[in-house]
């Protein structure tokens, strides 16, 4: 009976595995949402791998949408981004150089220690761009720069009552 | 030869480039920049772009030269309304930038120049932040 | 629409005139507006070359629609000259390396730009630069 239990495990495992590549390729194919968090402020998180295409297909709708809402800071959020070569640090490195261009501040969010020593190693000049180690830092960073101020007044809103099956 | 009108408002220059510039032409733009910088005794120069629609390496670094030489007569130069079709194939170009501030449009860059003005004289070529 | 378009490259207008000519092609032919500057800008980056350096004589510039076999469409830019030619094109192609006047970011710039880039050279002969594009 163990023989049949392993097999039985070694087939699910496989069979999890292949889904688990078929749901990152679908990821990776997925084009890089661009969202607008605040007035003027856009957010761009990176999940799966970043190649040439999905690079300039992100580019394209970065630019746009900084145009089009007349943003001045983004934020990229790479925490999602599985591991990062000298191939896809060029890739951002273009990214924020063009959304610079077109006048809006970058934020480099979701730097872990790992990452910095691989860019370290890398030698790369990240000496014109600002990081911060999480999206909720990078958005205190982003209203700073833009004089904004968070502030808490009196007691949280009260949550209006939900009737059965009525939506909140 | 097409002659790029140079306007003078105050103490910064407002150049407006409405068509594809020759190299000769561009060249020529250079010249009378730093000139009328010098001249003029200008601390800011807004260069507006926002109607061309190819940005080479010739012109891409020769807008850098004109930023170049006006900082080291005192002037901060802001380059508005780079389209972004432009912005990207000069950053896959591999162009940079580096002596001038960018604006998406002439009214962004025009309060940009003023704040970049404000700061203490421009002699050096450091950069800000 | 037009299939293919010849230009001589002799005088530095020409250079305006190449590129011009090359965004309206690949307007018609469908690209979006971001190709369009990459294929405008990687024209007049090869188009100035012949302008810089092959100086005794007329360059040419031809710019033809292709397809392949999957049905996909494209632009093909072929520039050439009689001038000098090119005694390392591996080096020419590195990035930054200018050939004492400044070839500059001419080659590297618009291999970047393109899709795909062949350099036919030989030294006192000539050079022709073929590049090519695919719209998405």
């Amino acid at each position: 009976m163990t023989e049949v239990t392993r097999q039985q495990q070694a087939e699910t495992i496989h069979a999890q595995s292949s889904s688990i590549a078929q749901q990152l390729q679908t990821i990776s194919e997925l084009e890089i949402p661009v969202i607008q968090v605040w007035d003027g402020i856009l957010a761009l998180p990176i999940v799966g791998t970043l190649d040439t295409a999905r690079t300039q297909q992100m580019n394209e709708s970065l630019l746009q949408a900084i145009v089009d809402t007349g943003a001045e800071i983004v934020i990229v959020d790479i925490t999602g981004a599985p591991f990062i070569d000298t191939a896809i640090a060029k890739h951002l490195l273009e990214t924020i150089s063009a959304a610079k261009l077109l006048g809006a501040e970058v934020l480099l969010v979701g730097i872990t220690a790992r990452l910095a020593l691989t860019m370290i190693h890398l030698g790369l000049d990240l000496s014109y761009v600002t990081t911060r180690t999480t999206m909720a830092k990078g958005l205190q960073l982003a209203f700073e720069r833009l004089g904004l101020e968070v502030v808490r007044t009196k007691a949280p809103a009260a949550r209006p009552a939900v009737a059965d099956g009525a939506e909140a | 030869m097409a002659r790029v009108p140079i306007i003078c408002l105050g103490n910064v220059l407002i150049v407006t480039i409405l068509e594809d510039l020759r190299d000769s032409d561009a060249m020529q733009l250079q010249e009378d920049v730093l000139t009328m910088v010098e001249r003029k005794g200008a601390r800011g120069v807004l260069i507006d772009i926002s109607v061309i629609e190819c940005i080479d390496s010739f012109l891409g670094r020769l807008l850098n030269d004109i930023a170049l030489g006006s900082r080291l007569l005192g002037a901060e130069v802001v380059l508005a309304g780079i389209r972004p079709a432009v912005a990207i194939t000069l950053v896959e170009l591999g162009v940079e930038l580096k002596m001038l501030h960018t604006a998406p449009d002439a009214d962004k860059g025009w309060l940009l120049l003023r704040r970049r003005m404000i700061g203490p004289g421009t002699n050096g070529l450091a950069h800000d932040r | 629409m037009t299939a293919n378009l010849r230009l001589s490259i002799g005088e530095e207008h020409d250079i305006i005139a190449a590129r011009r000519s090359a965004r309206e092609m690949a307007r018609e032919l469908g690209f979006g507006v971001v190709d369009q500057s990459r294929i405008a800008t990687a024209v007049s980056e090869l188009t100035r070359n012949v302008i810089r350096y092959a100086t005794n004589s007329d360059g040419e510039i031809s710019v033809n629609t292709i397809s392949d076999a999957d049905g996909h469409v494209g632009l093909e830019v072929v520039v050439s000259d009689l001038g000098p030619g090119m005694a390392d094109v591996e080096l020419a192609l590195r990035d930054g390396f200018t050939s004492g006047v400044g070839m500059g970011m001419g080659l590297p710039g618009a291999r970047r730009l393109m899709d795909e880039m062949t350099i036919d050279t030989e030294l006192g002969k000539g050079t022709t630069v073929t590049a090519r594009k695919w719209r998405r």
